[in-house]
């Protein structure tokens, strides 16, 4: 092994050194000059971090928020200078530089519409140009993003075609569901993976904060995300790979995609502070219809007496005894708490939930180090009265090269978060629920003084989250780069939930403690080697390992019955229990890959990814993903006319997999317990053969820029199909075991196309206005089962052959909705009652971005989702139990007034207590919301001194909504107990998610 | 090559070292239960299993059967709009759990039996004693018995370890057997092998009730003291699985944790009985407030729960021998023999310390008789088998039309048994499509 010579070493160090001082005193003694100048764009917006190089001197930097920029120590002489700039066509321009003087070479760089040359890394094996990837690579470069966002999950939605992000609930620290070309997995998780700076760290929710014993639905019944406690401004780009084709690389686990968050490292010059302040509030938006909507005779009235259940008494206005409640309510569709149908009666508790955030960051640094530290706290209340969220996060980037091809580099962040939620959800102790339904709730009573005793439970959770990695780069030769990896990343979430003493429905008091520790290291090496001629070709061999263990752990315990009031502590209980559990998933695999280059237009790739989990069963062995992908430069053939467009066509074709669940594979028996002594049910009739399913990919595409890159547009057309797939076998109940078991025996395809175009249709020096759209829409279905029986996956979801994944379907529908008048023909068919699916099948994004003069900057952007349905499990719950329920009150008015000729039957069976079933309230959830309105506008820095630049925005966030007629209440994006990990999405008692509004100033210095 | 030499020794490094295999805790795998040692756990699990499933039968069961009242919740711990009304059908998914529940504890006891017969006595040093094996052999055998009993008393058809459908008796066939093996285990201790055997006699008796096999039904009936209960337990430890469901459904005000007042003794039968006799086998507490929400045929309705069920860790009974003694009731009711019947059912009353009764002819005993079952075995999930068999034999003496369909009670029908699961129709082979 020559390369590892200590002779070889020693004359390596010795030349290095020797090397060094010559540089060193050949620049002591030199004649040098400075350059400098300003880059901005063709619109005159100054460009921060552009990247400037004289061209064959190691000489650079990167330019302020000012767009300026200097080098110093520049050889006299005849000199190019190069600025890249994200987004824009590189730009060389010649300078002369003369001892000891000053020159200007400013820069208005043109806009780069399909950035060609950008690197990305995600799912490319090593760093590769845009124009050798096959597949579609979305990008989000924070400095273009203008909305203030409070987590990562509102700062991605609607920002990238093909990525649906659905928020839960109105509640404080919510998580979003996020999914990438809809659905690839039935039984498994959809949620993409998440890497951070080359670091694996959780994509599933934390724990929900629910006692581990008894009902599980004293909660708030949300989650949060592991996500979310990433601090969005510390973010500088995200890398988003959205299927099977583009993740080959990452393997098992992939096939649901791979988001890729890069945050911010330091720049080489004086440190840059910037600081910003973010202060607004949330408010819900009406959720249901307006009182004057119910039918005459919904008043609100008490009885005075009562004999045997009846009403004896003289029937009295409530609403008189209590004006100032009612003050400014119509005489109907209100409740006695004062709340209206417009918000289910909840209204009295809805609040406008303050938010303030700060961050502040600095960065800076020398040739050989760098660095970046920041720190943000907020504090955010929620809608809910007892919801708030206080964060503070910290994170330290570093980068050091000691010598010329080595460079480490090492990021931590570390975040606290404190959720306190509202109980809520189909929570019967909860506040919305027994605020939805009125007198008819748990207490039998709706007055305020009655249902805010429900405010009296304290769900409160405790985030606190690591992701540190470091990485080795090593590059012995340009040609040749190592990049080695560790990564840890622990999130820990402790619930605390305490019902305590005097409780209105557990008098003696309940608590519960429960810590959840999620822990994933990640080992990472890459390398690749470059042979610049190889057949003809320039070629790129890169080959890697990955190592990634994610073990769960979980004690928690629980106490009731306390002795009396105060702050109690599980200790405190008359009764306690303690809960262990813990699992670990192990995955290690290993990849190859070949990029040939010809001609810098023609490229070719070719790779595998070898496989071993520590889910898949004892005989299944090692799974193998191949891929292949080729992408070609168009719009650099010779034979283009003169108005020459910038065109890219890809195809990708490759497989990634999903691994089983830790037990899956095993048979195995539950410990359960009886009464204090052990006992064993039957859990899991275990299967050794279990492997991964396996998701194969293509997917074409085409990137153009036309008329000067006026008119970009990305468009790509993909084709699924999971083989293979983990099907939830239900077993047969009589046989013992009652849980479903994981068996290979599925297929299911999908196919689906996304489109963006954007269109400048006005640029002066002074203002340009862009449009542009983005469509999205996919198609999917169960190809087979296997043999195995249709089954339900809960919330009426259905894995059913030739229909989506999941489909939804009920046992009863109604087969004559629209015959107004005729009494509801019910089938008890399941294969009339088929709805369609669950996700959006049809999302369509608009967005305008208007830049004014003097900087002014306002963005819309809006989305439309459509073409899935969703059970409304809530207003179900309440007709069942005799509440008359808003979203009822048309047809309680043609009822009551005589008018039946007018009523649907669909009404009649959903809002006719006796005849009502969960099944009728299936709803098409298609919606459209304004997802943003900011506007921005430049602060001249003279007001702050020594600042660089400072900015102001005002902005929305889903501030406005139209909703299908036949949606009566709550919003397609409520949730239900699950949160955003629902595989199946439903509505329960939760408020919507809010809209916000925030005014953010920002300076830099 | 020698760079790609390192690069490769690094690449073998990584993934040599990640070792994919791993153990989890928590869940034991099947093997292990090999160990005799884990039959304990097996057998209490089969007894947890029992429970489960007699908690969810004994009430939807109890809704059906007009042994409670409808007061409003739905949902958790609440009573269907269908059973409400009365209806039990095989298209109604809410019914898997009973089935299953059910299903799980007969084929969880019978595994257990199997592993237990398998390993076969303790060879000498073990750490079980040849006499804890007996005990729980034996105890697997009750168990397995009233397993099949459960299913028998209420489901409308039988299915076997995945068969296709088969007669209701057979569950009662076998619990005939398993009875029978278990009064013929030996070795056991005294006290656990006495309490045993009159759980396995009063269990085989009752068997042999639907069996039509009177004669060995009222000699297993005589085997048992009148003072005999055999219970399954209920635990009131934080988890709803293991509380008594018909006590934690309408829980609301009487223990702490339970939002709910489904039920109610309002508008029943028993309220109207209990109100004119004062019987302590029939405890209703009047309170002033209203069910947890309005149903559809009532409105909001008083909350008068049952006060049998008094904690969510009251037991339900399985046997007693107070229940034999009305078998051997119904046995002279069938043999004509009235003055008997009567003597058996007020020994029955004396012993519940409530006052004897008479009957005017051979219709009004019966009709006494299947009052006196009704509320010696209330809320045991007992009544809907009594109501199906008594029907299907035509046999004399009315029930309360509070019991029945009607103009008095609020059910629209009365389905009296539960029937094959959807989830079993649509998952086994032999029953598919059927």
């Amino acid at each position: 092994m020559p390369g590892f010579s200590p002779h070889r070493i020693t004359w390596s160090v010795v030349q290095w050194t020797f090397a060094l001082l010559v540089l060193v005193s050949a620049r002591s003694v030199a004649q040098t000059g400075t350059i400098t100048g300003t880059v901005t764009s063709e619109s005159g917006q100054a460009l921060a971090a552009a990247q400037v190089s004289v061209v064959g001197t190691s000489l650079g930097t990167r330019t302020g928020m000012d767009g300026r920029y200097t080098v110093v120590n520049v050889p006299v002489g005849q000199q190019r200078v190069r600025v890249q700039f994200i987004g824009h066509r590189p730009m060389d321009q010649a300078v002369t530089v003369t001892a000891g003087a000053t020159v200007t070479s400013d820069f208005t760089m043109r806009t780069q519409a399909l950035a060609l040359d950008a690197v990305v890394v995600t799912g490319t094996g090593s760093a590769a140009r845009n124009r050798e990837v096959g597949n579609s690579i979305s990008q989000i470069d924070m400095a273009k993003v203008q909305l203030p966002s409070s987590n990562i999950g509102q700062l991605l939605q609607g920002r990238t075609t093909g990525m649906t992000v659905m928020p839960s609930s109105a509640m404080a620290g919510s998580g979003s569901m996020i999914r990438l070309r809809g659905n690839v997995s039935v039984t498994m998780s959809n949620q993409p993976l998440i890497y951070v700076d080359g670091v694996r760290i959780r994509s599933d929710g934390y724990q929900r904060n629910v006692p581990p014993t008894g009902s599980d639905l004293r909660s708030g019944n949300d989650v949060a995300s592991p996500l979310n406690d990433i601090n969005p401004n510390d973010i500088e780009r995200v890398e988003v790979i959205k299927g099977a084709a583009a993740a080959t690389l990452y393997g098992t686990e992939a096939a649901a995609g791979v988001i890729q968050i890069f945050t911010k490292s330091g720049r080489t010059g004086r440190p840059q502070w910037s600081f910003s302040v973010d202060q607004g509030f949330v408010r819900s938006l009406p959720f249901g219809p307006d009182p004057l909507e119910a039918p005459p005779g919904d008043t609100i009235f008490s009885c005075t007496t009562r004999v045997n259940n009846a009403c004896t008494g003289t029937m009295q206005a409530y609403r008189d005894s209590f004006p100032d409640r009612f003050d400014g309510l119509p005489t109907r569709g209100v409740s006695r708490a004062g709340g209206t149908s417009s918000y289910l009666f909840i209204d009295p508790w809805l609040r406008n939930g303050l938010r303030q955030r700060y961050s502040l960051s600095v960065g800076g640094g020398g040739e050989n180090l760098r660095y970046f530290v920041s720190g943000a706290a907020s504090d955010e209340e929620g809608v809910l009265p007892n919801d708030k969220e206080a964060r503070q996060a910290v994170r330290g980037n570093f980068s050091f090269m000691p010598i010329n091809n080595i460079l480490f580099t090492f990021n931590t962040a570390y975040t606290k978060d404190n959720i306190a939620n509202t109980a809520a959800g189909n929570n019967a102790h909860g506040l919305t629920l027994n605020a939805f339904r009125r007198d008819r709730n748990y207490a039998s009573d709706d007055r305020p003084e009655v249902v805010e005793k429900m405010l009296n439970q304290e769900i409160n959770s405790d985030i606190t989250h690591l992701i540190t990695g470091g990485s080795i780069n090593y590059s012995p030769t340009t040609s040749f780069t190592n990049k080695f990896t560790v990564g840890y990343d622990l999130a820990q979430i402790e619930n605390r939930n305490l019902r305590p003493f005097g409780f209105i429905s557990a008098p003696s008091g309940i608590i519960s403690s429960r810590r959840n520790a999620y822990e994933n290291v990640t080992f990472d090496y890459v390398g690749s080697y470059v042979i610049p001629q190889l057949l003809g070709l320039r070629t790129t061999w890169s080959w890697g390992a990955q190592g990634v263990s994610a073990e769960t752990r979980e004690t928690s315990a629980y106490g009731e019955n306390f002795p009396g009031p105060g702050k109690p502590t599980v200790t405190s209980a008359g009764t306690t229990l303690g809960f262990e559990e813990r699992q670990r998933v192990v995955n290690g695999g290993f990849f190859g890959q070949g990029l040939f280059d010809k001609d810098n237009r023609y490229f070719l790739t070719l790779g595998f990814r070898v496989d071993g989990n520590s889910a898949f069963g004892e005989n299944f062995g090692l799974q193998y993903y191949p891929k292949a992908s080729f992408s070609w430069v168009a719009s650099e053939e010779s034979f283009w006319p003169e108005w020459n467009p910038e065109m890219k066509i890809r195809a990708a074709w490759g497989r990634s997999g999903r691994a089983p669940g830790a037990f899956d594979a095993v048979r195995t028996w539950e410990p359960v317990g009886w009464g204090g002594q052990p006992a064993f049910y039957p859990r899991n009739v275990g299967n050794p053969d279990l492997g991964p399913e396996r998701t194969t990919e293509i997917e074409l595409g085409f990137d153009g820029a036309f008329f000067g890159d006026k008119l970009t547009t990305q468009m790509t057309w993909y084709s699924r199909d999971v083989d293979q797939a983990l099907f939830s076998a239900r077993q047969i109940p009589s046989l013992g075991f009652l849980n479903s078991q994981q068996q290979n025996v599925g297929s299911m395809t999908s196919s689906g196309l996304e489109a963006t175009v954007n269109y400048t249709v006005l640029r002066t020096s002074a203002l340009e206005w862009q449009v542009g759209g983005s469509l999205f829409t996919t198609s999917d279905k169960v190809k087979s089962l296997g043999g195995a029986a249709d089954f339900s996956i809960g919330n009426f979801g259905w894995i059913m052959k030739d229909e989506s994944i999941p489909v939804i379907r009920t046992d009863f529908c109604v087969m004559n909705p629209e015959e107004l008048g005729a009494a509801p023909e019910i089938s008890t068919n399941p294969n009339d009652c088929v709805f369609g699916p669950n996700l959006p099948t049809k999302t369509y994004g608009i967005n305008t971005n208007l830049l004014l003069p003097k900087g002014f900057n306002l963005i819309v952007r809006g989305e439309y989702q459509g073409g899935h349905y969703m059970y409304d499990g809530a207003a179900y719950n309440a007709i069942t139990r005799g509440i008359r329920w808003p979203g009822c009150y048309n047809f309680y008015t043609l009822q009551e007034t005589g008018r039946t000729a007018e009523i649907r039957p669909l009404d009649h069976a959903r809002c006719t207590q006796a005849a009502s079933r969960a099944d009728y309230f299936i709803y098409p959830a298609n919606f459209f919301k304004l997802r943003e309105v900011s506007l921005n506008m430049p602060v001249p820095t003279r007001y702050f001194p020594g600042s660089s630049a400072a900015s102001f925005t005002l902005s929305g966030h889903n501030i406005w909504r139209w909703l299908n007629d036949d949606f009566p209440v709550f919003d397609p994006e409520t949730g239900n107990n699950g949160g955003f990990d629902s595989r199946v999405r439903s509505i329960l008692e939760h408020v919507p998610p809010p809209a916000s509004y925030t005014a953010t100033f920002r300076i830099v210095f | 090559m020698s760079k790609l030499t390192i690069s490769g020794l690094a690449l073998l490094l990584a993934t040599v070292s990640c070792d994919t295999t791993v153990t989890n805790p928590g869940p034991v795998q099947d093997e292990f239960l090999a160990d005799r040692n884990a039959a304990t756990a097996m057998v209490n699990g089969a007894g947890r299993a029992i429970s489960s499933g007699l908690n969810w039968i004994s009430y939807t069961g109890a809704a059906v059967a007009r042994e409670i009242h409808p007061a409003g919740s739905t949902g958790s711990f609440g009573i269907t709009a269908r059973w409400q009304n009365g209806e039990l059908n095989g298209d109604d998914a809410d019914l898997n759990t009973h089935w299953e529940q059910a299903q799980r504890a007969r084929w969880l006891a019978e595994e257990t039996l199997r592993r237990l017969e398998e390993v076969g006595p303790p060879p000498v040093g073990s750490l079980q004693t040849p006499a804890q094996y007996a005990n729980l052999l034996q105890l697997g055998y009750v168990y397995a018995g009233y397993a099949n009993r459960l299913l028998g008393e209420n489901m409308c058809e039988a299915v076997i370890d995945g068969s296709a459908a088969l007669p209701n008796a057979t569950f009662f066939t076998r619990a005939e057997s398993l009875f029978t093996k278990a009064l013929a285990v030996t070795g056991g201790t005294a006290a656990t092998m006495a309490t045993l055997n009159n759980a396995a006699y009063a269990g085989r008796a009752s068997a042999r009730v639907y069996l039509n096999k009177w004669t060995d039904a009222v000699a297993d009936a005589g085997q048992v003291p009148i003072a005999f209960v055999y219970n399954m337990p209920y635990f009131n430890i934080g988890n709803d699985d293991q509380r008594n469901r018909i006590f934690w459904a309408s829980g609301n005000s009487r223990e702490s944790g339970s939002a709910y007042r489904a039920h109610t003794q309002w508008n029943t039968w028993y309220y109207t009985y209990r109100t004119a006799t004062n019987d302590p086998r029939v405890p209703i507490t009047v309170t002033t407030l209203e069910g947890d929400a309005a149903i559809e045929c009532c409105g909001k309705v008083s909350f008068w729960p049952e006060a049998k069920h008094a904690t969510s860790a009251a037991p339900i009974r399985l046997s007693s021998g107070r229940e034999m003694r009305l078998i051997e009731a119904e046995a002279k009711l069938r043999s004509s023999d009235v003055t008997g019947a009567l003597t058996s059912i007020n020994q029955v009353r004396t012993h519940a310390n409530t006052a004897t009764i008479t009957a005017t002819d051979l219709t009004d005993a019966w009709r006494l008789l299947k009052r006196e079952r009704g509320i010696e075995l209330w809320l045991e999930a007992r009544r809907l088998g009594d109501m199906r068999r008594w029907k299907e034999q035509n046999t004399p003496g009315a029930l309360d039309p509070l019991e029945l369909p009607g103009a008095s009670s609020h059910l629209q029908t009365q389905d009296l048994c539960f029937p094959i699961s959807r989830s079993e129709k649509e998952t086994n082979p032999n029953l598919r499509g059927g």
